[in-house]
C-alpha cells in the first residue's frame, strides 16, 4: 500500500478503493497531509490531461469524486491536530437569472475545487442578489458569474451594480465567464476577471487574491 | 404526421416519471449507458477515415442512439422526473414522421425532403451567421443574406440591443427586440422580392415570452416558419422550453429541435457525440413534437465543429439517420476562424462537404466559434451552399469526400487553436448595399477555385 496507489486510484476515479487505501495508510502513520500534497499533484495532472482532451469531463469528475471523498477522510484527522490545508479561496459560483446552461460552470467549480478552493454551488437561473446574499453568508472572496446566452449576460453587470448600490463592491472579487462572455465586456461591467478557460481559472483566481490580500 | 407526436402524454410524464436527483443524472445515469452502449455496439472512430463508408457501423449507431434514448429518457429540470419512452412509441412515432415538407410561403415555398447518402439532390441549405450583431447592423445582415440565391431559409442574427438598450432575457426588452427581429427580416424579404422565404425565427428569444409574442401571421413569425426548441446539455429540458414546444405546436409553425453535444463532455469522445446525435434526433421527434433536428456538435475547447473529432460523428450519425429513418435534419456548421480569412472558407467548404454526402442538409456558418458579434458574413454561407450543390450533383462519393476531406483538413486542422479572428461585417460588406466589398469577393472566388482543383465541381 503506497502513496503511488492512492495517486493511480485517484486518477483512475475509483472512488471506493481510494477511500480504503487512504484509511490504511492512515493507519500506518502517513500524515493527512502528506496524503494532500500526493493526491494535489494527481489532480494538476488529471488537469492537464482534461485540458488537452486527453480525457473527457466523465473521467476528470470521477477522479474529482474521490479526490473529495479522500479529503473528507483526511480533513477531521487535520482538524484534531490543528493543522489544516490551506484554502486557496472562498467562491460563490453560479449561472445568471434566465440561464439554464450549466456544463462551463460545473467544468470551473471542479477545477476549482481540485485546487483547493471552497465552492458553494447556487446552480443555474440565479437572482444577482442571491449571489450576493450566499457570498455574505459564505464570507466569500469571489463571485463568479456564469452566461451562454447574450441576452442573460446583462444579468453579470446587475451583480455588480447591485454589490455597488449596497457599498459591497470593494468586498468580492466578481469572475465572469461563459461563451459570450469576453474581456472587454468584463472591462465595460467592471468585472474583476474574466475566466475564458477553467482550467486557467484556479491560478488566476488566486493570482488576484494574492493583490487584493496585499493592497489590505 | 403534421402535429407532434403524444404531445400531453408527454407532458404528463413529466409529473409522473421517474424521480431522480438533477446532478445524479448525466454522471450516473447518461455517461455510464452511453459507455456502456458504445461498447455494446463496438462503435470505434478512425481519426484518420473522416468519412467513412461504412453501413454497417452507421446502422449500429442508429441502434446504438435509439437504445441510449430509451435507456436514458429525457430529463425535465423542473419537475426532476424524467420522460421515458418504450421501442414500440419511437417506432410509432418513426413511422408518421412525414419525410418532406413544404416550408416558406407562396412562390418563395421550398420543398424539404428527407435525404439519401450520396443523394445527388443538393441539400436544403439554411443560412444562418449564428452571432450577434450591432443594432445599426441588424437590417443590412438581413438583407445581405437574402440576398444569397440559394438560400433556401433563412436564420438571422441575434440582437444584443434593442433602441439602444441591453436585452435582458426574459424581461421587456426581449420582446421589444424580438419585435424588431422579425420586422427587420420580414421587410428585408419583401424589399428583396421574396417575402415568403423560410424563416427560423426568432433568434433573439432566449426566454419562451419572446419568442410567443411574435407568433403572428400577418406581421410576426408565420405559419408556414420555423422555430426552435433546445435541449440541455445532455438529455435534458425544462418548462421553459416545453412551453415553446407547447407553443409551436398550437400555433402550428415548423419545430425544428436544437441541440449541441459537446465533444470532451459528458458524451465523452466522438463515439459519443455520434450516438448523442441519433438519440437527440429520436428525442426532438418525440419529446420535443420537432418536424427537423437541428444539430451543432462542438468541440469544448475549440467551440467548433470543422475538426476531425467533429466531422466523424457529424459523417457516421448523417448516414445512420439517413439510413433508418425518413427524418429531417440540417448539420450546423461552427468555424474557428472569422470572416474574411482562407481559413473559414476551408472550415466552411470542408463541413458542408461532409455533411452533405452523408445526408444532411446544411446550416451554414457561424464563424469565430460562434462567440464574436458581427463576425459572420454571407459569403461563407454562400459558398457552404455552393459546395452543397456541388458535391450532390457531381454525385459525390463517400470514398471521394473522405479524400478530399483529409486535403481540405491539412490546410486548417493545426490552426485550430489559434485561428486568426477575420473581420466584423462591415469591414466585409458594404453596409447600405448589403453586397461584399471587392477584397472579400476577390478571397472568396480565390478558394472557390482551390477548391474546384481539389475536385469539387461547381455548377458556376
Amino acid at each position: 500500500m503506497s502513496l503511488e496507489q492512492l495517486d493511480k486510484l485517484v486518477e483512475n476515479g475509483e472512488k471506493e478503493q481510494s477511500e480504503e487505501l487512504a484509511h490504511r495508510l492512515l493507519a500506518e502513520g502517513v500524515a493527512p497531509l502528506e496524503i494532500l500534497d500526493t493526491l494535489t499533484g494527481t489532480m494538476q495532472r488529471v488537469g492537464q490531461q482534461f485540458a488537452n482532451l486527453d480525457i473527457f469531463l466523465p473521467e476528470v469528475m470521477m477522479a474529482g469524486e474521490a479526490l473529495m471523498a479522500v479529503v473528507d477522510i483526511t480533513r477531521p484527522l487535520m482538524l484534531e491536530s490543528s493543522r489544516t490545508a490551506d484554502v486557496r479561496g472562498k467562491v460563490v459560483l453560479g449561472v445568471v437569472r434566465g440561464d439554464l446552461h450549466e456544463i462551463g460552470k460545473n467544468i470551473v467549480k471542479l477545477m476549482l475545487e481540485i485546487n483547493g478552493f471552497e465552492v458553494q454551488d447556487l446552480g443555474y437561473d440565479v437572482d444577482p442578489l442571491d449571489f450576493i446574499k450566499a457570498a455574505e453568508d459564505m464570507g466569500a472572496d469571489f463571485i463568479g458569474a456564469s452566461s451562454l446566452m447574450t441576452t442573460t449576460m446583462p444579468r453579470q453587470k446587475e451583480i455588480i451594480q447591485f454589490l455597488k448600490d449596497k457599498g459591497l463592491r470593494n468586498k468580492y472579487k466578481v469572475i465572469i465567464g461563459g461563451a459570450p462572455a469576453s474581456q472587454e465586456w468584463a472591462d465595460m461591467i467592471g468585472a474583476d476577471l474574466y475566466c475564458e478557460d477553467a482550467n486557467a481559472a484556479p491560478e488566476q483566481m488566486a493570482a488576484l487574491l494574492k493583490q487584493k490580500r496585499a493592497k489590505i | 404526421m403534421t402535429t407532434v407526436y403524444k404531445l400531453w402524454e408527454m407532458i404528463e410524464r413529466c409529473g409522473s416519471g421517474p424521480h431522480m436527483e438533477e446532478d445524479d443524472f448525466l454522471p450516473r445515469r447518461f455517461t455510464p449507458t452511453l459507455k456502456k452502449i458504445i461498447k455494446k455496439y463496438e462503435i470505434r472512430c478512425d481519426p484518420q477515415t473522416p468519412v467513412p463508408d461504412d453501413a454497417d457501423l452507421a446502422d449500429r449507431v442508429w441502434q446504438a442512439g435509439w437504445e441510449l434514448f430509451r435507456e436514458v429518457g429525457v430529463y425535465n429540470t423542473d419537475s426532476h422526473r424524467m420522460i421515458m419512452v418504450s421501442d414500440d412509441e419511437i417506432r410509432e412515432a418513426l413511422y408518421h414522421a412525414k419525410g418532406a415538407y413544404w416550408v416558406g410561403e407562396g412562390k418563395d415555398a421550398v420543398f424539404w425532403k428527407h435525404r439519401q447518402v450520396e443523394d445527388p439532390d443538393p441539400p436544403l441549405c439554411i443560412l444562418s451567421p449564428d452571432i450577434t450583431c450591432d443594432e445599426n447592423l441588424h437590417y443590412s445582415m438581413c438583407l445581405a443574406y437574402l440576398r444569397e440565391p440559394l438560400l433556401d431559409g433563412f436564420c438571422a442574427p441575434i440582437l444584443e440591443e434593442s433602441m439602444g438598450q441591453l436585452i435582458s432575457s426574459g424581461g421587456p426588452t426581449e420582446i421589444n427586440g424580438c419585435i424588431q427581429h422579425i420586422y427587420n427580416l420580414r421587410l428585408a424579404a419583401r424589399q428583396l422580392g421574396r417575402p415568403g422565404t423560410f424563416l427560423v425565427a426568432v433568434g433573439t428569444a432566449e426566454h419562451d415570452s419572446g419568442q410567443i409574442a411574435v407568433s403572428n401571421n400577418e406581421w410576426g413569425v408565420r405559419t408556414t416558419d420555423a422555430r426552435l426548441v433546445g435541449g440541455l446539455t445532455e438529455f435534458k429540458t425544462a418548462d421553459t422550453l416545453l412551453n415553446r414546444a407547447v407553443h409551436y405546436a398550437q400555433y402550428g409553425c415548423y419545430t425544428g429541435h436544437l441541440t449541441g453535444p459537446i465533444y470532451g463532455g459528458w458524451c465523452g469522445g466522438s463515439e459519443g457525440i455520434a450516438v448523442t446525435l441519433v438519440a437527440y434526433s429520436l428525442m426532438g421527434l418525440v419529446v420535443h413534437g420537432a418536424v427537423f433536428n437541428q444539430h451543432f456538435p462542438f468541440h469544448l475547447n475549440y467551440g467548433s465543429n470543422t475538426t476531425r473529432e467533429l466531422l466523424w460523428p457529424i459523417a457516421v450519425a448523417g448516414q445512420a439517420l439517413s439510413r433508418n429513418s425518413k427524418l429531417l435534419y440540417t448539420s450546423n456548421g461552427f468555424a474557428n476562424a472569422g470572416p474574411m480569412t482562407e481559413m473559414l472558407f476551408y472550415e466552411t467548404a470542408c463541413h458542408a462537404l461532409v455533411s452533405t454526402v452523408t445526408g444532411w442538409h446544411l446550416w451554414e456558418m457561424a464563424s469565430t466559434r460562434n462567440k464574436h458579434r458581427n463576425r459572420a458574413t454571407p459569403l461563407e454561407a454562400r459558398l457552404g451552399a455552393e459546395v452543397g450543390h456541388a458535391v450532390a450533383r457531381q454525385g459525390m462519393t463517400l470514398s471521394e469526400a473522405n479524400e478530399i476531406t483529409l486535403k481540405l483538413l491539412s490546410k486548417y486542422e493545426d490552426l485550430a487553436a489559434t485561428a486568426p479572428l477575420g473581420y466584423e461585417y462591415h469591414k466585409c460588406y458594404d453596409v447600405a448595399r448589403a453586397v461584399p466589398t471587392d477584397e472579400h469577393e476577390d478571397l472568396y472566388q480565390r478558394v472557390k477555385n482551390k477548391l474546384f482543383g481539389m475536385g469539387i465541381e461547381f455548377p458556376y
